[in-house]
């Protein structure tokens, strides 16, 4: 009888953590596929106003503008064609979030093509590199980041 | 469990290996990590969080490579039915849950600082947590099995399946785009620069030590268990 | 405006953990490899004596 008990907790259990890793899964995936956009899909196919997803691409150098409020921070998001989705955050911005880095912005489109923010995560790249490279100049830090990260296509 | 094969070469081979290769772990992954944590210079963007790089990735990849070992011994098994294999696949489950917890418990301090967030649910992230669930189902099904008498073979039908699993993980950051970096180091390639690279490489040489030095203390506490409810068994038969 | 978070509270929470868990696992490991087979050595010598 006891063992019976344990043997059923036991295929519950099982069946539980099962159905449990594919309901993440499939949540994980529904996230990514129809949730999050690159700048160049959000201009072709833009999601409805207001429709809450996720906006990956890099910070536009040049672009990170703060307003007259002090806490309001305007930018754009370019990706890998010749795209631009202008970015309007207010809060406070992750230690990593720079211009020519990569960005991932959660928030919603607004009816003038902004994409108002309510949470920007900072995406890091695949290199790492040691921060005397940063006292270089560009040129020089270009040159040894050549030589160090080797295999980026 | 019938026509145990004599596990006598392995235990006397394990007797001095286990020890060996727990403390040369030690001594290896304590180094490696005092290494990481005071002698090398903060990265260009992410500051001195990028020492967790020293925790974090051996046990990704061992936290893989855990189940990888559950999958192969499991097929051995199955296919050419060595009771060891078993056993191997067996010892290998404990590591491998705790490994990959340690990666996601560290992956998550040190998205915190540099993603700005402790936790998304990214290919990545998600995947290796759908790994941890397996790892516990794994180890409840094959002490069930051992306990109800049922055939191992059920808990390696299981080891075997979970094993889609890894290339999933592997390939996440390819095929979702999110917050996860893609990979830095690929077949005979690396992005980290030699001061990160070096105390890295001896990171995952240590702790892989350790992995296989637990991985054989678990198979010589499961064998010894066998053996003596084994021959408890047949004392109470002999009794009747 | 940043968040200008103290890194070194997460490495060490970090290490902290790794290490820990680590540690822990090694122990316990060892330490139930030398009960389970105490245990066997004790049937063995059991069953000698024919209990």
């Amino acid at each position: 009888m006891k063992a019976k008990h344990q043997r059923l907790v036991l295929v519950v259990l099982a069946l539980i953590a099962l159905v449990g890793a594919g309901l993440l899964a499939a949540y994980a995936l529904r996230n990514q596929a129809s949730y999050f956009y690159l700048p160049e899909q959000m201009q072709a196919d833009p999601p409805q106003v207001g429709q809450a997803v996720r906006l990956g691409g890099m910070v536009a150098p040049g672009t990170v503008e703060m307003q007259a409020d002090g806490i309001t921070v305007t930018f754009t998001v370019t990706g890998r064609e010749d795209s631009a989705v202008p970015v309007r955050f207010a809060g406070i911005l992750p230690d990593l979030f720079q211009e020519g880095s990569g960005v991932v912005a959660e928030g919603r489109l607004a009816a003038d093509g902004t994409f108002e923010a309510d949470k920007l995560l900072a995406k890091h790249d695949e290199n790492y590199v040691p921060r005397e490279l940063q006292d270089m100049d560009e040129h020089q830090a270009a040159e040894m980041a050549r030589e160090t990260t080797i295999g980026i296509e | 469990m019938h026509g145990f094969a004599n596990p006598k070469r392995f235990l006397a081979l394990a007797g001095w290996l286990t020890p060996l290769l727990l403390v040369s772990g030690f001594f290896v992954t304590a180094a490696a990590l005092y290494w990481g944590f005071t002698q090398v210079p903060p990265d260009r963007l992410m500051g001195e969080t990028v020492r967790i790089i020293f925790i974090h990735v051996p046990t990704a990849w061992l936290g893989m490579g855990g189940w990888t070992a559950i999958a192969i011994s499991s097929l051995v098994f199955l296919v050419w039915r060595h009771p060891l294999a078993a056993i191997a696949a067996r010892g290998a489950a404990v590591p491998g849950l705790v490994f990959t917890l340690v990666c996601l418990a560290t992956g998550s301090i040190w998205g915190r600082p540099t993603w700005g967030t402790w936790w998304v649910w990214d290919g990545r992230l998600t995947s290796m947590l759908v790994l941890a669930f397996l790892y516990i189902a794994y180890i409840a099904l094959a002490q069930a099995a051992q306990r109800e008498g049922v055939s191992a073979r059920i808990p390696a039908i299981f080891g075997l399946i979970g094993a889609i699993n890894i290339p999933i993980i592997n390939r996440s950051v390819v095929w979702w785009n999110s917050l996860h970096q893609p990979p830095s180091i690929t077949m005979g390639k690396s992005a980290i620069d030699g001061v990160f690279l070096a105390p890295l490489l001896f990171a995952v040489i240590g702790f892989s030590l350790i992995f296989g030095g637990v991985v054989l203390a678990r198979m010589r506490a499961l064998l010894a268990d066998i053996q003596a409810d084994a021959r408890l068994r047949r004392r109470a038969m002999e009794a009747d | 405006m940043r968040e200008a978070l103290d890194q070194w509270l997460f490495v060490y929470g970090a290490y902290a953990l790794g290490i820990g868990a680590t540690l822990a696992m090694m122990a316990w490991s060892w330490l139930a490899m030398k009960r389970a087979e105490a245990r066997r050595e004790k049937v063995r010598s059991g069953s000698r004596v024919g209990k």
